[in-house]
């Protein structure tokens, strides 16, 4: 349940960086897990894969990075805007 | 297909953090003294309360916001040691209180007729290290019934707790429960803890931990 909790912080974090237009265009979310941050990056994951492919968002996948200390952060998004390069 | 990278670089618990600021600001504001409650389920916190209700309730003004995943039993309990509001917050299977709860549920409180406030967080030992309330200091109670390496098995809440009581040793002589060797373990995962041996049932050790909370409200009020 903790997790759970989290993982809608995450969802929130994402939502507040793109124009809300362009959240199904999330295609993935990166995040940061320190081995000291009392979160278990499994059912995070879980979490987070189940809420990025459900509206607001479509198809984004979860990718967490295990670090040292007590972090707990989203780093990155990559939006796929669907043109082709400039 | 054109993949853009943005650079995020947030804490998941920014906006708690965030809020949880609002809410120490506004207790020293009103210079109220805020403890925050934790433990695993049945350790003792309303308990706890109930006693203090009764014996400081006249001499302080005490607030409490309780959180339960469901029920307000442990409010109703208090509600009858005091004629002050005690605030429920039913976290609906959320383990923990957030500092939004917190801030909402201060809004009934009349914080300026306030000297204390508890909030009594979900019975967990795991969730609501993590979660700031915007409270003076964690508590953490630790009843003698429970095994003496809880504070080596979630080390977190010990860590984030300034303060460690003890309840229910007026027990002691029927459990196999070591009381030094807990302390010791506990003093492991973090040195500065202060401990407290207090039973609500027998009145032991109930006079320095009311010691604490006059103490508190006191710097609380001068600051």
């Amino acid at each position: 349940m903790h997790e759970m909790s989290l993982a809608l912080e995450v969802c929130a974090i994402a939502e507040r960086h793109v124009p809300r237009e362009q959240v199904a265009n999330i295609v993935e979310v990166g995040l940061e897990v320190g081995d000291g941050a009392g979160v278990e990056a499994d059912s995070l994951e879980f979490w987070l894969e189940t809420l990025l492919t459900s509206p607001p968002f479509k198809a984004a996948r979860p990718v967490i990075a295990r670090v040292a200390g007590d972090v707990l952060r989203v780093s990155y998004l990559e939006v796929d805007d669907g043109r082709p390069h400039d | 297909m054109a993949v853009r990278t943005i650079d995020v670089r947030e804490r998941v618990m920014a906006r708690n953090d965030e809020l949880a600021a609002a809410v120490r600001r506004r207790l020293s504001d009103h210079r109220v003294a805020c403890f925050n409650l934790v433990s695993s389920p049945g350790s003792g916190k309303t308990t706890l309360l109930e006693r203090t209700l009764e014996d400081l309730g006249t001499e302080l003004r005490i607030a409490i916001v309780t959180g339960d995943v469901q029920t307000q039993n442990d409010a109703d309990r208090l509600a009858a040691h005091t004629n002050r509001l005690v605030q429920a917050v039913m976290t609906g299977g959320a383990c923990h209180l957030d500092a939004r709860q917190v801030q909402t549920a201060l809004d009934a409180v009349d914080l300026a007729a306030t000297d204390l406030l508890f909030i009594e967080n979900v019975g967990n030992l795991v969730c609501p290290a993590n979660w700031d309330l915007g409270e003076t200091a964690k508590i953490v109670l630790f009843s003698v019934t429970e095994g003496e390496d809880k504070p080596a098995k979630y080390p977190k809440m010990f860590q984030q707790s300034r303060y460690a009581v003890f309840t229910k040793v007026d027990l002691l002589p029927h459990v196999l429960f070591d009381i030094e060797r807990a302390e010791a373990i506990a003093r492991e995962v973090h040195d500065g803890l202060t401990f407290f041996r207090t039973s609500a049932h027998s009145g032991e050790g109930l006079d320095d931990w009311y010691a604490l909370l006059k103490r508190q409200v006191r710097d609380a009020h001068t600051r």
